[in-house]
C-alpha cells in the first residue's frame, strides 16, 4: 500500500516511471504495429520503398496528420469539429482566389487562407460557447453552412492557374520524402509545446476533462474552448493550403471526405473522445498507420475498394485494445 | 419470533482507496420497521445498494426469506421482492408521474402500453399517500417534495415484502410525513419488512422497532431493540466515543480585522439580504439543512453564480467578483467544493496538475510557457505540507483515496495563496484518521491568518471547529451563534434556530450573538 | 393576447412553431411559384420524402437512447446494393429480397449495438468504425459499379397509385406511426427513452441499459436498411453511393424536430415535419432557380436557427418553472 509510505521521501526519490510507461504503452504499441505493417508491406510489395511511393506516401501522411490535429485540438475540450473538411475547403478556395483572382504574393495568400480557417473555427467556438449547444450539432450545421457559402461565392469553379512557385511547394522533397512533412512537424511541435508547456494548453485539457472543476478553479472555460476551436480551424486551414499545393489547384470538391481521417488519426493515437487527454505523437502515428495501411492495400492489389473496410476494422480493434488496456491498468492500480 | 425477511452477513465492499463496508451485519424481520443509522459516509447507502443489486459485495452474503441470493442487477432484487427508494432522485425526466410509478411493471394490452390502466393503478398508489396529483403530469413539473412522494409511491406499487427507504423524509413536510408513517405502520401490520434510513432521530424513535447503526463502514450496533436505546446512546454509537472526532489540540484563535464582508447580498440563485462578516483568523461555520442555500452562496461569492444585489467587501475594499478567475487572482478567495469528484478535482489528471491549476497563470514567463519542473517546484511544498499520500506527483488523482483527494483539493487553494477560504463539507466520505487531520488543518489555516468559512452538515464537526455558527434556511441567514463548544447546548440552539426561524430573524453581522453567547 | 401567453403557448406545443413555419413555407411557395402545387412537383417531393423520412427515423431511434448512429447511411447503402444485387444477379423475387434486405439491416444494426453494449466503447466511435466497415464491404462487393436492372414490378409499385393517392405516401406515414407506437406505447420503447433520459435512474429501476442500447441500434439498422431499399426503388438502380449523403439530413431532421442529443427526448411528429421542411427547402430553392449550392447553405442556417430556438425555448421553460416554484 502506498498509503503507509512517507510521501516526502517518495516524492523525491521516485522518478515517475510507471505513469509514463502506462501512457507510453499506447504510443509504443502503435509504433510496433506500424513497424510490423511496414515490414510486411515492404517485403511483399517491393514498390513500397521506391522513392516515388515514399514521396506520395509522406505527402499524404503530412496532410492527413494535420487534418487529424485539427480534430484532436477540439477533442481535447471534449467536443468535436465536424466542420474540419468544410473549413479546409474554404481555406483552399480563399487561398486560390488570393493567388489567382487577386494575384497576391504567395506568403500573403497562404496567410489569408490560414486566417479564414482560424476565423471560421473561432465562429464555431463562439456559437458553441454562447448557445450551450453541443459542438456536434453546431459544427454539423456550420459544416453545411460554410461549404454552401463557399459554393455560392465560387460558383463551384476551381482555381487551376496557380503560380508555379506555389505549386512547387507541393513537389518539394527532402531526399525521398515530401517537404510538406516539415510543415507537419512544425505544427506538431507547436501543439506539443502548447499542450505540455503552456497555460492555454493546460487549461484546454482541464476544461475538457472536467469543465465544472476547471471553472471553479479559475479556468476561463469558455475562452479556452473558443481558442481550441480557433486552433482547430487554423489546422484545417494549414491542411487546406497543403492540399492546394499538392493538387496545384484549388478545388471545391476537396474536404468532403476528411471526416473519417480526421477522427482516425487522433482516436488511433489515444486521444479520448470525452476530452482532457491528447497525444500529439499518437495522432501522428495514427496517421502513419492509416497512410501505410491505405498505401499497402493498394500496392498489394487487395483492391482500393477494400481500404475503407480495413480502416474501419483497424479503428475498432485499436479502440477495443485501448479500452481493454485502460480497464486492465485500472484493475492493476487497485491491487497495488 | 418471525423469520428474517432479509439477512446480510459480514458484507464487505471495497472501493478504490476506501473500505466502504467491513463485515457488516443487518437482519430485517417481517413485520418490523428497522432503522439504519449512521453519519454521512458511514456506509448506509452502500449497504442499501448491495441489498438492491446495484453493487456486489466483495465478501459476505445476502439472503432473502431464508434462501441465499446473489444479485447481479437491480432487476434481480426487484424479482426477489425488494422495493427501494434510493437517496438520490431516480425519476425519468419528462415521463409522467404514472409512468415513473409503474416503470417496472407497465401494464400492457395487445403488447401496447395501456395508459388508462397505468394511470388508474398509479392513482391508487398516489391515493395511498394522500397525494392528489394528476398522474399524467410529467415529473419535472413537480416540486421536490412531490417527486420524493412519487418515488415512495413507486416503491409501494411493487407491493414488495421488503421495503427499503433511504432518507424518504428528507424533503417532505410534516403532514406528508404523518401520512407516510401511518402507511408504513399499516404495511408493517401486513407483515412487510421495512428498513428506514433517516437523519432525524425523532422519527426513528417514533416509528422504528429495532436499530442498526453503522460507523465508518462497521456495525456500531446491530438489531438493537429501540427500547434499549435513548438518543444519547444512539448519538454515541453514531459518533463513537464522546471525543470520537479525536483530539486535535488547542485552538489558538487570534481574530483580526474584518477580512470579508457581505452586506445585503442577493443572488440569482435566490439568496436575499445576506449579511455576513468573517474576520482574519476566524472560522465561521455556515450551518443549515440540505437545500438551505449554503453551497450556492459560496458559489456566488467566488463568481460562479450571479450576485444580483448588495455589496461585497474584501479587506474593507469594495469587491466586484466577475468570475472565478477574478476571485482567485484579485481577491484571493478559494472554494473547496463539497463534490470532490464532480467539482473539485480533475480525476483524469495528475496530482501535480490538479494542485497547480490555480497557479499556472503565474508560472510562465515567455508566452506563458512553463515546464513540469517549474510546476512541481511551485506546488510540492503544499503537497508535502498537507501530507498527501501518493506514490508520485504524476499519479492520477482518481487513484488516490478519498482523504488524499480531499487534501489535493485543499492544497490547490493553499498554492493559490487564498486568504479567504470557503470549505464545503470537507470530511464527507473520509476515514476517521484523515478527518482529524483535516480538522486540525482548518484551524492551522485560520491561525496562519486566513479567514475561513466552514460549511458542514455534520453538527459535531461544526461544534468542534467553528468559532461562530451562522445558520441558514431558505436562502436566508436566520441566526448567528457564538460557539460554546458544548455539543448538546449548541445542537439544541441551532435546531431551535432553524425551527423558530419564522419567529426570530437574526442577522449574522458579527454583532453580539442572537440568543445569548 | 400578451407576450407571456404567446411564449407559454410556444413552450407547450413542442412542434407547433415548426409546423407553423412549414405551413407558411408551403403557402408562400404555392403563391410565389406556380409550379410548386403541380401534381408532378408534389410527387417529386414525395419521392424524396419516402427515403429521407425513413432514415431520419433510423437516426432518431438511436438519439432517443442517447447515442448516435453514424452508420445509418452505410447500412442503407449496403442493404441497397445487396437488395439490388440479389434481384439482378440471382433473380430473387422482390418480396424475398426485401426480407433478406431487412434481415441484413437488422443484423448490421444489432452488431453496432452489441459491440457498443458489450465493449463499453463510445457509440460514436463504434458507429464511425462500422460506417467505414459497411461502406468498405459495399465497395468491395460492387467495386463501385451499380446494379442497373431492377425488376419492373418494384418500380411500378413504387410509382403506382391507388386512385389519386400515390402508393409511396404509405411509407412515411406507416414508418412514423410504427416508430411512434414503438417508442411511446411499448415497454421496450419506453425503456429506450428512459435509458436516454436518465441512465442511472433507468438502471436502478431494473431496466437493462445494455438491452435498450442494442434494441435501439437494431431498430435503427432495420429502418436504415429499409430506407436503402426504398432508395433503390426510387432511383431504379442499386447504386453503391446510396447513403453517402444521409449523414447531415439524418441528424438535421430529428434535431430540428426537437430531439436532444443527450437522449431521452425525441419527437416523431417533429422529425417528420422537419423532413418535410428540409424537402421544401430543397424544392423551393430549386423552383426559384437558384444555384443548387444554396441548399447546403440554407440547410446549415436552418439547423442552427432551429437548435437555437429549441434551446431558447427550453431555457425559458426552465425559467417559468423556477418562477412558479418561487411563487408557491
Amino acid at each position: 500500500m502506498s498509503e503507509t509510505i512517507s510521501p516526502a521521501e517518495r516524492l523525491k526519490t521516485q522518478v515517475e516511471l510507471l505513469p509514463i510507461l502506462v501512457r507510453a504503452a499506447n504510443v509504443a504499441g502503435l509504433a510496433i504495429v506500424i513497424l510490423v505493417l511496414v515490414t510486411i508491406v515492404a517485403s511483399l510489395a517491393p514498390g513500397f520503398l521506391s522513392p516515388f511511393n515514399l514521396f506520395t506516401l509522406t505527402r499524404n501522411l503530412a496532410i492527413d496528420t494535420v487534418i487529424g490535429f485539427a480534430m484532436m485540438v477540439v477533442l481535447a475540450t471534449g467536443g468535436m469539429n465536424l466542420a474540419v473538411g468544410s473549413i479546409g475547403v474554404c481555406s483552399i478556395m480563399f487561398t486560390g482566389y488570393l493567388l489567382e483572382g487577386l494575384g497576391l504574393p504567395i506568403v500573403v495568400s497562404i496567410l489569408g487562407g490560414l486566417a479564414v480557417g482560424a476565423i471560421l473555427g473561432w465562429l464555431n467556438g463562439i456559437l458553441v460557447v454562447r448557445t450551450g449547444i453541443h459542438s456536434f450539432v453546431i459544427t454539423l450545421a456550420t459544416a453545411s453552412l460554410y461549404f454552401g457559402a463557399m459554393l455560392i461565392l465560387t460558383h463551384a469553379e476551381a482555381f487551376r492557374e496557380l503560380p508555379d512557385a506555389f505549386n512547387a511547394l507541393g513537389k518539394a522533397r527532402y531526399g525521398s520524402y515530401s517537404a510538406l512533412l516539415l510543415v507537419t512537424f512544425v505544427v506538431g511541435a507547436s501543439l506539443f509545446v502548447l499542450f505540455k508547456y503552456s497555460l492555454i494548453g493546460r487549461q484546454i485539457l482541464a476544461a475538457g476533462a472536467n469543465p465544472v472543476a476547471a471553472k471553479l478553479s479559475g479556468t476561463p472555460v469558455d475562452r479556452v474552448i473558443v481558442i481550441a476551436h480557433m486552433l482547430s480551424g487554423l489546422c484545417a486551414g494549414v491542411a487546406g493550403v497543403m492540399v492546394t499545393a499538392r493538387l496545384a489547384a484549388a478545388l471545391p470538391s476537396v474536404g468532403q471526405d476528411w471526416l473519417l481521417p480526421s477522427f482516425l488519426a487522433p482516436l488511433l493515437g489515444g486521444t479520448l473522445l470525452s476530452g482532457g487527454v491528447v497525444s500529439v505523437v499518437g495522432t501522428f502515428l495514427g496517421a502513419v498507420l492509416v497512410t501505410v495501411l491505405q498505401n499497402g492495400l493498394v500496392l498489394l492489389e487487395v483492391g482500393s475498394f477494400w481500404v475503407q473496410f480495413f480502416l474501419g476494422l483497424t479503428l475498432l480493434v485499436a479502440v477495443a485494445l485501448d479500452r481493454w488496456r485502460s480497464v486492465y491498468v485500472q484493475r492493476a492500480g487497485l491491487k497495488r | 419470533m418471525t423469520a428474517s425477511a432479509l439477512l446480510v452477513e459480514k458484507a464487505t465492499k471495497i472501493f478504490p482507496g476506501v473500505k466502504a463496508l467491513a463485515n457488516v451485519d443487518l437482519e430485517l424481520k417481517s413485520g418490523e420497521i428497522h432503522a439504519l443509522l449512521g453519519e454521512n459516509g458511514a456506509g448506509k447507502s452502500t449497504l442499501i445498494k448491495i441489498v438492491t443489486g446495484v453493487y456486489r459485495p466483495d465478501e459476505g452474503s445476502v439472503s432473502v426469506m431464508g434462501s441465499s441470493v446473489d444479485f447481479s442487477s437491480p432487476r434481480d432484487a426487484f424479482a426477489a421482492g425488494i422495493g427501494v427508494v434510493h437517496q438520490e432522485r431516480n425519476l425519468i425526466p419528462r415521463y409522467s408521474v404514472a409512468e415513473n410509478i409503474m416503470i417496472e411493471q407497465l401494464p400492457t394490452k395487445w403488447r401496447l402500453i395501456d395508459r388508462g390502466e397505468m394511470n388508474r393503478q398509479a392513482k391508487h398508489w398516489l391515493g395511498a399517500l394522500d397525494l392528489n396529483i394528476d398522474p399524467d403530469v410529467p415529473v419535472n413539473r413537480l416540486s421536490v417534495a412531490q417527486m420524493q412522494l412519487v418515488e415512495i409511491a413507486r416503491a409501494l406499487s411493487q407491493q414488495s415484502r421488503i421495503l427499503l427507504l433511504d432518507e424518504p423524509t428528507a424533503s417532505i413536510t410534516e403532514n406528508e410525513i404523518k401520512v407516510l408513517f401511518d402507511l408504513l405502520r399499516r404495511l408493517k401490520g401486513d407483515g412487510v419488512a421495512i428498513l428506514f434510513v433517516s437523519h432525524k432521530l425523532e422519527e426513528v424513535f417514533e416509528l422504528c422497532d429495532r436499530v442498526t447503526i453503522l460507523r465508518d463502514g462497521r456495525n456500531a450496533c446491530a438489531g438493537v431493540p429501540i427500547e434499549d436505546l435513548d438518543k444519547q446512546r444512539v448519538v454515541a454509537h453514531m459518533v463513537g466515543r464522546e471525543d470520537a472526532l479525536g483530539d486535535i489540540g488547542e485552538r489558538h484563535a487570534s481574530i483580526g480585522k474584518v477580512m470579508f464582508e457581505l452586506k445585503g447580498v442577493s443572488t440569482a440563485a435566490g439568496h436575499q439580504d445576506i449579511d455576513l462578516k468573517v474576520h482574519k483568523g476566524e472560522v465561521v461555520g455556515l450551518y443549515g439543512l440540505v437545500g438551505a442555500g449554503r453551497s450556492e452562496l459560496a458559489k456566488a461569492v467566488i463568481g460562479a453564480e450571479r450576485v444580483t444585489g448588495g455589496e461585497v467587501f474584501v479587506s474593507g475594499e469594495r469587491a466586484t467578483v466577475r468570475n472565478v478567475q477574478d476571485a482567485l487572482r484579485r481577491w484571493r478567495i478559494g472554494y473547496v467544493s463539497e463534490d470532490r469528484k464532480q467539482e473539485g478535482l480533475i480525476l483524469l489528471h495528475s496530482v501535480a496538475k490538479n494542485t497547480a491549476i490555480t497557479v499556472w497563470h503565474r508560472l510562465g514567463k515567455f508566452l506563458n510557457l512553463f515546464s513540469d519542473r517549474q510546476e512541481r517546484d511551485a506546488i510540492i511544498s503544499f503537497v508535502q505540507k498537507l501530507d498527501v499520500r501518493t506514490p508520485s506527483l504524476e499519479q492520477d488523482v482518481a487513484n488516490l483515496s478519498g482523504g488524499n483527494q480531499q487534501k489535493v483539493s485543499v492544497a490547490k487553494w493553499l498554492a493559490a495563496e487564498a486568504e479567504i477560504l470557503i470549505v464545503d463539507e470537507p470530511t464527507v466520505g473520509i476515514d476517521i484518521r484523515t478527518k482529524g487531520y483535516l480538522h486540525r488543518l482548518v484551524w492551522d489555516l485560520a491561525e496562519q491568518g486566513a479567514a475561513i468559512v466552514l460549511i458542514t452538515s455534520d453538527l459535531a464537526e461544526m461544534v468542534l471547529l467553528a468559532d461562530r455558527v451562522v445558520v441558514m434556511r431558505d436562502f436566508r441567514i436566520i441566526g448567528n451563534l457564538q460557539n460554546t463548544y458544548n455539543y448538546e447546548q449548541m445542537s439544541r440552539r441551532i435546531m431551535g434556530c432553524i425551527h423558530e426561524a419564522d419567529v426570530v430573524v437574526g442577522r449574522a453581522d458579527g454583532a453580539p450573538a442572537l440568543k445569548g453567547a | 393576447m400578451t407576450w407571456s401567453h404567446v411564449s407559454r403557448y410556444l413552450i407547450r406545443a413542442e412542434w407547433a412553431p415548426l409546423a407553423g413555419i412549414t405551413l407558411f413555407s408551403i403557402v408562400a411557395l404555392s403563391l410565389i411559384a406556380p409550379a410548386f402545387l403541380t401534381e408532378y412537383n408534389l410527387f417529386v417531393m414525395l419521392r424524396i420524402l419516402s427515403v429521407t423520412s425513413v432514415f431520419a427515423l433510423a437516426q432518431m431511434v438511436v438519439i432517443a437512447v442517447g447515442q448516435m448512429n453514424l452508420a445509418v447511411g452505410a447500412i442503407g447503402g449496403l442493404v441497397a446494393i445487396l437488395f439490388g444485387g440479389m434481384m439482378e444477379v440471382y433473380g430473387v423475387p422482390v418480396p424475398l429480397a426485401m426480407l433478406i434486405g431487412a434481415a441484413v439491416g437488422i443484423l448490421t444494426g444489432w452488431l453496432n449495438g452489441a459491440i457498443i453494449a458489450y465493449s463499453g466503447i463510445n457509440g460514436f466511435v463504434v458507429t464511425l468504425a462500422m460506417l467505414s466497415v459497411y461502406t468498405g464491404l459495399n465497395y468491395g462487393i460492387t467495386e463501385s459499379i451499380p446494379f442497373y436492372n431492377m425488376p419492373q414490378v418494384l418500380l411500378d409499385t413504387y410509382d403506382g397509385k391507388i386512385g389519386p393517392v400515390p402508393n409511396i405516401l404509405v411509407i412515411p406515414l406507416v414508418a412514423a406511426a410504427l416508430v411512434g407506437l414503438f417508442l411511446f406505447r411499448t415497454r421496450a420503447g419506453r425503456y429506450i427513452l428512459a435509458t436516454g433520459g436518465n441512465p442511472s435512474a433507468a438502471a436502478l429501476s431494473g431496466i437493462s441499459i445494455r438491452r435498450s442500447v442494442i434494441l435501439a441500434h437494431t431498430v435503427s439498422g432495420a429502418l436504415a436498411g429499409f430506407a436503402g431499399m426504398v432508395a433503390v426503388a426510387r432511383l431504379g438502380t442499386a447504386e453503391p453511393t446510396i447513403g453517402v449523403d444521409w449523414l447531415l439530413p439524418s441528424f438535421a431532421a430529428p434535431v430540428i424536430g426537437g430531439a436532444i442529443l443527450s437522449g431521452g427526448r425525441v419527437s416523431v411528429i417533429g422529425t417528420m415535419v422537419a423532413v418535410v421542411l428540409i424537402v421544401l427547402l430543397e424544392n423551393g430553392l430549386l423552383l426559384a432557380r437558384t444555384d443548387p449550392y444554396y441548399v447546403q447553405f440554407f440547410l446549415g442556417v436552418l439547423i442552427l436557427a432551429a437548435v437555437m430556438f429549441n434551446r431558447w425555448r427550453a431555457v425559458s421553460a426552465e425559467k417559468v418553472t423556477a418562477a412558479r416554484e418561487n411563487a408557491s
